[in-house]
Parts: structure tokens; C-alpha cells; sequence
């Protein structure tokens, strides 16, 4: 199950398993993204590629208008997919 | 173990019930689950979007060989596609250079320690080997 919650400060709370089939559901929220965008990724037990391809598609709009997406409290393993894909050194990730 | 999987991303929840399954079974710990799911997934996910022409299930197979995992993919029907060939992604690039597909293969490759693509009897298999620590 995947979920993705607009919180406290427009802060964006992902939770569950990002997977290929729920890029769709999460999109509709993060297209709607724009300045200095946070996602709070403690409850994120997974993501693939396709999650990492929107997050990577959401942080290019973002950087063309001059917005950013930052990336928090994201778990051990979802940041080495992170590192995978080479977005550790695109974008902030703590 | 072995079961078939219809081509269609809503595939994924079964799949992984089917290998959480299959890991419970041989006794592999969880916290491999993550890798493992990975894999498959994109795997998976590669031939429902790229194996044109294939209309059968797609067949997903765990089996542990001595220290290994041994991940077995076959589609029976879709068009071959040998993604041992595909070149390499570079992570490296800058942001504006960057596209946000391609990179399932790539992870493939990052996690598994072993890839190999066959085409026999109309039939493609793809046998990622991932090393149990």
C-alpha cells in the first residue's frame, strides 16, 4: 500500500511501497508541487525505479522554475536506491 | 517455486506476495526482500512495457542454490530482447542532462551479482543470481 499526504508546512509525507504501480496515484499529488518542495520518505519502505524516475521528473520541473525538491528521513535502503540512481548528488537528501 | 503473473503492472502485489512467500519457505532472511522485490520488479515491469507482442502470463521462479538466490524470468511469447545488451546508464550526468526513465535495468545490474538472457523455443528467460551474505 502507498500513500503520499500533504502536511504541516506543505511538507509531503510518502508512506508504504512506491512501485511501478502506484506512480500514477503519487504523481497526481507531486505534479502539483512547486518552490522548495519537501518530501518526508521515514515511512517509505520501498521505491523503484519508476518512483525514483517521477521524484526525478518532479525535481526537474521543480529546478526549471527555480524550486527544489528536498528529500528527509529517508530509511537506509531507500537512500541506496537513491545512490543508485546517482540523485544523492542531485538533490538534498538527509 | 514458480507461478505465472499476467502482463499488467497491477501484477506487482501478487508478485511480491509471491516472493515474501518464497523467501518465508527457503528460510532466506526478510531483510534480502527488498533487493529481491527490486529485482523483479524491474524485471517485470521491463517486459510488460518492452515485450511486444506477448499475450501469455509471465512466469517468475525463486530457487536457492547453495549460497545463492537464484531469480528466474521467463516470457514465453513476447518479442526478444536481450537486456544484457543494454548500455550502460550514467548516474553521474547533471540534473539537466538527466531523463527520468531507463534506470530499471541499470538497478538490475547494481543489485544482482549475476545477469543472464536466453532466447530458446520462442521462449526469453532472464536468470539474475543474487548472492545470499
Amino acid at each position: 500500500m502507498f500513500e503520499i499526504k500533504r502536511g504541516d508546512g506543505g511538507i509531503l509525507y510518502l508512506s508504504g511501497r512506491l512501485d511501478a504501480s502506484q506512480v500514477e496515484a503519487a504523481e497526481k499529488v507531486l505534479a502539483t508541487t512547486s518552490g522548495l518542495t519537501v518530501a518526508d520518505l521515514s515511512a517509505l519502505d520501498y521505491i523503484s525505479s519508476a518512483g525514483i524516475g517521477l521524484l526525478l521528473k518532479t525535481l526537474k520541473r521543480l529546478a526549471d522554475s527555480g524550486g527544489q525538491l528536498k528529500i528527509v528521513n529517508a530509511t537506509p535502503r531507500v537512500k541506496a536506491v537513491f545512490h543508485y540512481a546517482g540523485l544523492d548528488t542531485l538533490l538534498p537528501l538527509e | 517455486m514458480e507461478q505465472r503473473f499476467p502482463r499488467d503492472i497491477k501484477a506487482l502485489d501478487s508478485i511480491f506476495q509471491f516472493v515474501a512467500a518464497c523467501l518465508a519457505a527457503t528460510g532466506i532472511e526478510t531483510d534480502q526482500a527488498f533487493t529481491v522485490d527490486l529485482i523483479i520488479e524491474e524485471l517485470f515491469t521491463n517486459l510488460v512495457k518492452y515485450g511486444r507482442g506477448g499475450v501469455q502470463p509471465i512466469s517468475i521462479e525463486l530457487a536457492q542454490d547453495g549460497g545463492n538466490l537464484v531469480i528466474r524470468i521467463t516470457d514465453f511469447d513476447g518479442e526478444p530482447f536481450d537486456l544484457t545488451k543494454v548500455p550502460a546508464v550514467d548516474v553521474t550526468r547533471p540534473l539537466a542532462e538527466r531523463s527520468p526513465g531507463g534506470l530499471g535495468i541499470h538497478f538490475v545490474r547494481q543489485l544482482a551479482d549475476e545477469l543472464r538472457y536466453e532466447h530458446a523455443g520462442g521462449a526469453s528467460t532472464i536468470t539474475a543470481v543474487k548472492r545470499l551474505e
